[in-house]
């Protein structure tokens, strides 16, 4: 097809009034210039509860003569750059390749498999309305990819060689360190010389010990000493008797083993790496002792066969396993006896062969065929059938009559019409027929039945690189009415050259990692350090800043959760978006928000006072999902403040404290020296002062929480600055501002006794803690309770409302056990001192009070 | 898509004082690669890096920190789950090196107790320039019963070899837990082959 019929060209382009690039159009930007994106097919995913979009292209390329599906997922809708298509898989159409349609598949959900070089299938669903006009139908889809595979594939075949695939690469992710490897298996795979000996005996149950003779004719022939041995015998015990008595069974199998490993080639130790028995048919396969460090996942079976398919007087047993990097499997068979049961031992070899299981690791199995070299051996009984009224030749020893014998042979006939063994091949037969013979003798049968002669015990092989060097039967050997038959072959075992293998494996695993940490996900930000400057009480500041993502792929971001805060900023900071998710060539602000108020001054000061930096106001992690952290320091200058400091620190400073650098105030917060510059701290002796000159009900309620009134900012500078302007606030917004100066404190007023005076019983109880207080503390307790005490005298202020406000927080507790009557026992005790009992005490204090109100 | 490549996964750390070569090392052994402009690491980034030990494809992800002061409160959160840490001096400063005991001690704190450590005396080819001695270094390590090696970023010296060294002795440790599952390479599956004999036994 071509590519221009597929999609308007670009004079239509041009024609209308915005040029939108066609779908088919972006997906062909993603190839080279000689490859061609033939059709497009709407197919989506599901991956959990998820679906993922995306769109399949038919894709050749004409340097590589080949066709290959390519598996977008789409990141964007609709579709408007090449970068909002990410490849997720490659299919080559090539001998493997298959498209299935699921039969089992509901109407609803209409799918189907792409499969190819031995992966699992992947599933594709797709709806049955098109989105995009010029994506094809399922059908049309279909079709063309199997046209595809038809012209490469089912024409005049050029060998796989000629057509490459090597421009998938580029599209392909190399996630697969094996995918790789085998990819480039040509640069350490040699091939080593294995001589592989293959012997079978119907040995007639005939107890091994009657045996007095030597094996060796059967099993030490050949002039190179085998590297491995796969040995059958069939009819190892009579099948009933061997059922009766399985311990006996199994010894005799063993002096079998043992019998045979004494009679093997004498220049070579062997052992046995494994037999397998199924009733009187065993495989016992022996190995080079320095081979057996070579071979590893063993695995044996048997299949029964004979009387109802499960007795196993007939049936196969195998053995599987992996030789340096081949894999290997040797069968030993004994099928359907008699002359006319041609179709039984078909019947048999089939059912061996389809049910022959070898369990892998994981769920997979392997089967005979999945096998590199295959030797199947055994009695397969197959017959010599001369057509009617034929005479048998003369002479049995001439290789000339076993030519014309064989032309009637059972096994070669069925071969050739394909009804069994398949793909297998037997070596030329140059010896005498092996059944059936009078025992003891080399003569056929002259008993009763006068069996014709047959050539029942073969060898046969399946896979490439295999030769056959010897194929024989041995007629020295009489003790049963089978002749011994053994094959020698040379086989050329794949193998990897350790040195050159290692050399390739670290290149893939370098490429594979560079590959990994090269799509790391990753984001940028423009700045790594957010400066806010100089911040103020309660004067939140707002920076922004921008992060992107340049790397193609969607990235998800989020800042970290911090361990030590159990949130990702400190309280007087504010993120926003706290986690987002960014678009290939995207990029977004994040706010950031300094606000040093009420809730995080007590924080902050405390962390001024150990940081070693007093400017970092925090540090935010910026989390990228599987990638890296970034950390970004946001900085910024406190301005100090009366507010949140303690009462000693404020009776310490010897000018306004707005005048002081926030080192300085760090020095006066850490400094525990009882010596004070003035009896209680100006700032709120100024504002008691003020308060004591305005009538009117001015502490109705209070709350931390609550935001400021819009003149707070006015009064904190004209206490920062103990200014000799008139007030500059509403006597609510002074009201406010004494209560937040008394609150904010980390510690409360009446701190360190909150406890005891909460037990006090009276006032005169009371004062002895009182006594006890800072200096700065106390004065400003008395002072305070002198002024309400005024108040409430004047009618301006509720007792029972004043020291309810009042008593919460100066008796504020640190501790967590708040007793139920927690809030009637400070409002009792504050009553205590702000109701007139004692008119000494109220004079006396009077006189103190009133001598400060009126400096 | 991805399937599982490797046998086992080691989270390696690297610490240290800024400017010692953190980003270099790992670099260098990622990347086989070397730029002596500092960029300093403002976060933690990771590498991937799969090497092959006693036939087991071991995929090291390790973690790169920022070494700068301000950030040790931040990075300390990142030492547990590391199953080895390289600590990073430089043998041109000697601050560098006489904060190892305060970067061990950081370590005792929040890392793993069975952490693999590892001491490198990083840019070992600026003899010149050299105010730690190598025995100094040894000296330390073997006082805190830890591996040492003089590393160069630069110039490619024990780079690899250190990496390895931790990650075997990270080996060391999880195989003694996993030996126990595979005992050899070879599996003969017994079990199969008495199935084929007890199977005639059962009909009779």
């Amino acid at each position: 097809m071509e590519r221009g019929s597929n999609y308007p060209n670009g004079a239509d382009a041009s024609a209308a009034a915005v040029p939108v690039k066609t779908t088919l159009s972006i997906v062909q930007e993603r190839f080279k210039a000689d490859e061609t994106v033939h059709l497009i097919f709407e197919a989506y995913q599901i991956k959990g509860q998820e679906h993922i979009e995306g769109l399949l292209a038919l894709v050749s390329s004409a340097s590589g003569g080949t066709y290959a599906i390519i598996s977008f997922s789409v990141l964007r809708t609709p579709l408007t750059a090449s970068n909002d298509l990410k490849i997720n898989k490659v299919f080559p159409i090539n001998a493997s390749f298959k498209l299935t349609t699921d039969s089992k598949a509901s109407k609803t959900e209409q799918q189907f498999d792409l499969c190819t070089d031995d992966d699992r299938p992947t599933k594709y669903y797709y709806y049955s309305m098109r989105t995009d006009p010029l994506a094809v139908d399922f059908n049309e889809f279909c079709a063309k990819v199997n046209t595809c595979k038809k012209t490469m594939w089912d024409a005049e075949l050029p060998s796989e060689a000629a057509l490459n695939f090597r421009w998938l690469d580029d599209y392909r992710e190399i996630g697969e360190v094996k995918h790789e490897l085998k990819k480039r298996e040509s640069e350490y795979i040699i091939y080593k010389d294995v001589i592989v000996y293959c012997a079978t005996w119907n040995v007639n149950n005939k107890p091994c010990w009657d045996n007095k003779n030597t094996l060796r004719p059967w099993l030490a022939s050949g002039k190179r000493a085998p590297d491995i041995y796969a040995i059958g015998l069939q009819e190892l015990e009579n099948t009933a008797r061997a059922m009766l008595n399985g311990n006996q069974m199994q010894m005799f199998a063993t002096q079998w083993v043992r019998k045979m490993l004494e009679n093997l080639h004498d220049d070579m130790e062997y052992e046995e790496l494994q037999s397998v028995r199924l009733s009187g048919i065993m495989l016992t396969i022996f190995v080079r002792k320095n081979l057996r460090q070579h071979i590893v996942r063993c695995r044996v079976n048997s299949v029964a066969r004979g009387v109802f398919n499960t007795l196993g007087n007939k049936g196969g047993v195998a053995v599987s396993f992996q030789l340096n990097e081949a894999s290997m499997c040797f069968v030993n068979s004994h099928l359907a006896a008699h002359m006319g049961n041609v179709a039984e031992r078909n019947e048999d070899y089939k059912a061996i062969d389809d049910y022959m299981r070898f369990e892998e690791n994981g769920p997979q199995v392997r089967t005979i065929n999945d096998h590199d070299h295959i030797f199947w051996l055994g009695d397969l009984n197959y017959r010599i059938q001369e057509p009617n009224g034929q005479q048998r030749p003369g002479p049995m020893s001439d290789a000339q009559t076993f030519e014309l014998m064989l032309q009637y042979d059972q096994l070669r006939t069925e071969m050739s019409y394909e009804r069994c063994f398949k793909g297998y091949t037997e070596g030329e037969i140059k010896f005498a027929p092996t059944y059936k013979y009078d025992v003891g003798t080399d003569t056929y049968d002259t008993g009763e039945k006068q069996r014709a002669p047959a050539y029942c015990d073969r060898v046969l092989w399946k896979g490439k690189l295999i030769e056959q060097l010897e194929y024989n039967g041995v007629m020295e050997i009489r003790e049963s009415d089978h002749k011994p038959v053994y094959a020698i072959f040379r086989v050329k075992i794949k193998t990897r050259d350790d040195d050159k293998y290692r050399k390739v494996l670290a290149e893939v695993l370098k490429a594979v990692d560079k590959r990994e940490n090269d799509s790391q996900p990753q984001i940028t930000t423009d700045r790594l350090n957010i400066e806010f400057g100089v911040v103020r009480f309660n004067e939140p500041a707002i920076r922004d800043f921008n992060v992107s993502n340049d790397c193609p792929q969607q990235v998800d971001f989020k800042f970290k959760v911090k361990d030590s805060h159990n949130d990702i900023c400190e309280k007087w900071l504010h993120v926003d978006p706290r986690a987002d998710s960014l678009m290939i060539d995207s990029a977004r602000s994040i706010r950031v928000r300094a606000l040093i108020d009420a809730n995080s001054v007590t924080g902050l000061l405390k962390m001024i006072c150990t940081a070693v930096d007093k400017c970092v106001l925090d540090i935010l992690i910026l989390h990228v999902r599987s990638g890296r952290d970034i950390f970004i320091t946001v900085t910024g200058e406190y301005q100090p403040s009366c507010f949140g400091l303690s009462m000693e620190t404020l009776c310490r400073t010897e000018r306004p404290i707005g005048e002081y650098t926030l080192d300085e105030v760090k020095q006066l917060m850490l400094d525990v020296t009882p010596v004070y510059r003035v009896p209680m701290p100006r700032e709120y002796f100024l504002l008691i002062d003020y308060l004591h000159n305005q009538r009117g009900q001015l502490f109705q309620s209070y709350d931390r929480r609550q935001p400021l009134s819009s003149q707070f900012n006015a009064v904190r500078d004209w206490l920062d600055s103990w200014s000799n302007d008139p007030f500059p606030g509403t006597p609510q917004t002074a009201a406010e501002a004494l209560l937040l100066l008394l609150d904010l404190p980390e510690q409360a007023l009446l701190e360190p006794f909150v406890d005891d005076l909460l037990a006090s019983r009276s006032k005169a109880d009371a004062e002895r803690y009182i006594d006890l207080l800072s200096d700065p503390k106390r004065n400003v307790f008395k002072h305070l309770c002198l002024f309400l005490c005024e108040g409430v005298e004047r009618g301006d202020y509720d007792a029972n409302n004043v020291a309810t406000i009042f008593g919460r927080i100066l008796l504020r507790s640190s501790k967590c056990n708040v007793t139920i009557d927690y809030h009637s026992r400070c409002n009792e005790f504050m009553q205590r001192f702000i109701r007139i009992e004692n008119p000494d005490t109220v004079s006396g204090g009077n006189g103190h009070g009133g001598a400060s109100l009126q400096t | 898509m991805a399937k599982k490549t490797y046998d086992l996964l080691f989270k390696l750390l690297l610490i240290g004082d800024s400017g010692v070569g953190k980003t270099c090392i790992l670099f260098r052994f990622s990347d086989d690669a070397f730029t002596s402009t500092f960029i300093s690491t403002i976060g933690i980034d990771f590498k991937i890096k799969t090497v092959e030990l006693r036939g087991k494809k071991i995929k090291l992800q390790i973690w790169d920190t920022a070494g700068q002061e301000r950030f040790h409160t931040i990075t300390t959160s990142y030492y547990r789950g590391a199953m080895g840490i390289m600590l990073v001096y430089d043998i041109t400063n000697e601050k560098s090196f006489e904060n190892i005991v305060k970067w061990l001690r950081n370590i005792d704190e929040h890392a793993n107790e069975d952490v693999e450590k590892m001491i490198l005396g990083n840019k070992c080819d600026m003899s010149d320039k050299r105010v730690v001695s190598k025995e100094r270094g040894e000296a330390i390590a073997r006082e805190h019963s830890i591996r040492f090696m003089e590393t160069s970023a630069k110039a490619n010296i024990n780079i690899e070899r250190a990496f390895c060294e931790l990650a075997e002795a990270i080996l060391d440790k999880t195989s003694g837990r996993e030996s126990a599952e595979n005992p050899e390479r070879v599996v003969i599956d017994r079990g199969n082959s008495d199935k084929a004999t007890s199977y005639s036994k059962c009909c009779a």
